[in-house]
């Protein structure tokens, strides 16, 4: 697993504290009941310091799922 | 903080007593909530920290509406708490007229406050965030309204008894996001809600004020060496470029004056220094210094001699001195002092300095601690030995007067309470929160202890606390001053207890720090918790004070 992807399943259990390391990967608005209109704010913050990026608010709203999270960052 | 901690902190389990906070905010709390809650967690890591916030944009129901009690309230105000047209995200055409409707919602936040800041701890922060772009004139002057709105905040300040965030410390450059704000509601960069919830936090919150502040003479007193350039070549002024060294003079005549014991470490000629500290132009005042260690001994051995004179822990005071070697050896020596090197000419260093002995209010006590502890240093030599103890206290004219009663509770109570280590029953601090709701219980008594003898007034050295139960008296708290120590009047606290009660049951537990408490149990109490009048007075040494008990409402100084 790349370092990247590391530090995004470490944001994403910051915010979503219930699920395990195995689980992230799979964690989609769908799948986490958590995962709010808030949450995905809390998410997109905690992010952006952790890789010293801004989002522009379309990218914020593609933040649906690990997945799409990765990509968006591999987009930059 | 970073934002990925705080959720870390936040999000954690937490076992322990709640600690209740209400965060009025008329924004989305979303970062501010996480920070506070990580913040204040950090600060009670025995306590369970939950949060309850309000709804967004109705600050003032908020506060209304908080019936049920808490340990804390925080209160962050904004712009568009205040009229809807101030805000970025409803900003509307802003004329005169705002200032009116302003000031009737002021009204309305500030009865909300009083009426919460006068059951429990509540801190205010006042607008962080720039006003929306309404104004026709430029950005860089301040407008007619703006200073209006502005003249009405600060006069709600100087009249509320809530504790007010400065308005500097607690925005930061760039605390704004507006892209958040339009999107979410929320306001604040994580960065600026980081600094906000800390502040707020510190605020009810307050770290325990330094006791003792000791400073090296060359190059930290003054500018200069005194071995090389004399007592009338030393500096402190505009003249010489050395002012700094007056404005550090300056901060310890005011933390003299709040109560802070002042005393110098320095390698230095005894005689010189003393001509030195003579000097008509001084600003520190002479007699705020003791003791004064100056010689060519170790500094280490010099910060023992004033930590055993001053009879406080290390962990309560701070060593100042311009050479790192210095500091080294004293940080060593005493791996709890936090040493500080001299910064010259840096404002801020001075701000932060001052900042460790910073505390709310300056009490009568807090006047005479300098003046008691250099008067009882004949008391502590004549402590080793029984005989010269007893014929000095016998000459001391001592007054113990105790007195009982809760309401309005003596705020000197509480502050002994949390700052008091070694002579202490158990170590518990309290949360002012805490403190009213144990004297609140029915069967509650306090008892606040003043001293005085021919030496000087101590003033209130001594908290007693406890309940009645089955005819005996059980003693939940207390605590006594380092100052009053070996004059016998904890002796006299349970002669007076005993003369109410035909027993006491001590709520003892020994701490790191309360040895000479624990020493006194042993003594006392030989192995139990309860102490009886037989064994008291089989095992009480001799008491010379006049002592009075009197139920009355104390009052703070």
């Amino acid at each position: 697993m790349s370092e990247s992807q590391e530090k995004l399943i470490r944001c994403f259990q910051a915010v979503f504290p219930d699920l395990n390391h195995g689980e992230v990967p799979r964690a989609s608005v769908s799948s986490v009941a958590a995962w709010d209109s808030v949450a995905t704010v809390r998410l997109a913050a905690a992010v952006e310091e952790e890789f010293g990026i801004q989002f522009e608010v379309d990218q914020i709203e593609k933040m649906t799922s690990f997945q799409g999270c990765l990509e968006l960052l591999a987009d930059r | 903080m970073k934002l990925i901690e705080a959720l870390q902190i936040a999000n954690a389990r937490h076992e322990g007593r709640p600690f209740q906070v209400l965060l009025a905010c008329g924004c989305t709390p979303l970062h501010l909530e996480t920070f506070v809650k990580a913040h204040l967690s950090l600060a009670l890591p025995a306590r369970n920290v939950q949060l309850r916030t309000g709804l967004y944009g109705d600050l003032a129901g908020t506060l209304e509406g908080a019936r049920q009690p808490c340990d804390a309230v925080l209160v962050v105000l904004e712009w568009g708490d205040l009229d809807p047209r101030l805000a970025w995200r409803s900003a509307g055409r802003v004329n005169e007229q705002v200032i009116a409707d302003a000031q009737a919602r002021l009204n309305r936040l500030a009865e909300g406050i009083t009426a919460l800041a006068d059951t429990m701890p509540l801190a205010l922060s006042l607008p962080s965030l720039p006003l929306a772009p309404a104004f026709h004139t430029s950005s860089q002057e301040l407008n007619r309204i703006e200073s209006a709105l502005w003249q009405m905040l600060y006069g709600f300040a100087a009249s509320t008894r809530a504790v007010v965030l400065h308005p500097n410390h607690a925005s930061l450059e760039g605390g704004h996001d507006l892209k958040t704000e339009l999107r979410s509601g929320f306001p604040y960069s994580v960065a600026q809600a980081d600094r906000l919830a800390a502040a707020l936090a510190r605020a009810v919150l307050p770290r325990a004020p330094k006791k003792g502040l000791i400073t090296d003479l060359d190059e930290t007193l003054w500018s200069g060496v005194l071995g090389d350039d004399g007592p009338e070549g030393v500096t402190w002024d505009l003249d010489h470029k050395t002012q700094f060294h007056a404005l550090y003079q300056n901060l310890l005549n005011t933390l003299a004056e709040a109560g802070v014991l002042l005393a110098v470490a320095s390698k230095n000629d005894a005689g010189l220094v003393d001509k030195a500290l003579t000097r008509a132009d001084l600003v520190v005042g002479r007699n705020h210094l003791f003791p004064i260690e100056a010689h060519w001994g170790p500094k280490a051995k010099s910060v023992e001699r004033i930590l055993e004179a001053w009879n406080v822990g290390a962990d309560s005071v701070v060593f100042v001195d311009d050479n790192p070697l210095e500091l080294e050896q004293v940080r060593t020596a005493f791996p709890t002092l936090e040493c500080v090197e001299f910064h010259k000419d840096d404002a801020a260093w001075l701000r932060e300095l001052g900042d460790s002995f910073a505390k709310r209010e300056v009490r009568a006590e807090d006047k005479l601690r300098t003046a008691s502890i250099r008067a009882g240093q004949a008391i502590r030599r004549a402590a080793a030995d029984d005989a010269s103890l007893d014929a000095l206290l016998a000459g001391a004219e001592a007054r113990v007067s105790f007195c009982w009663g809760k309401q309005p509770p003596d705020p000197r109570a509480l502050e002994l309470i949390n700052k008091t280590n070694q002579f202490n029953l158990n170590g518990v601090r309290y949360t002012e929160a805490d403190w009213m709701a144990y004297l609140a219980g029915a069967a509650t008594q306090l008892a606040v202890v003043d001293y005085q003898d021919r030496f000087g007034k101590l003033g209130k050295i001594a908290v007693l606390a406890g309940r009645e139960t089955a005819g005996r008296f059980e003693l939940d708290v207390w605590v006594m001053s380092c100052r009053a120590f070996s004059r016998r009047i904890e002796h006299q606290c349970l002669r007076m207890l005993l003369a109410r009660w035909e027993s006491v049951l001590l709520r003892f537990e020994p701490t790191e720090r309360n040895a000479p408490m624990q020493d006194f149990v042993a003594q006392m109490a030989a192995g139990s918790r309860t102490i009886g009048r037989a064994e008291f007075r089989r095992r009480c040494p001799p008491l010379y004070h006049q002592a009075e008990s009197h139920q009355m409402e104390c009052t703070g100084v």
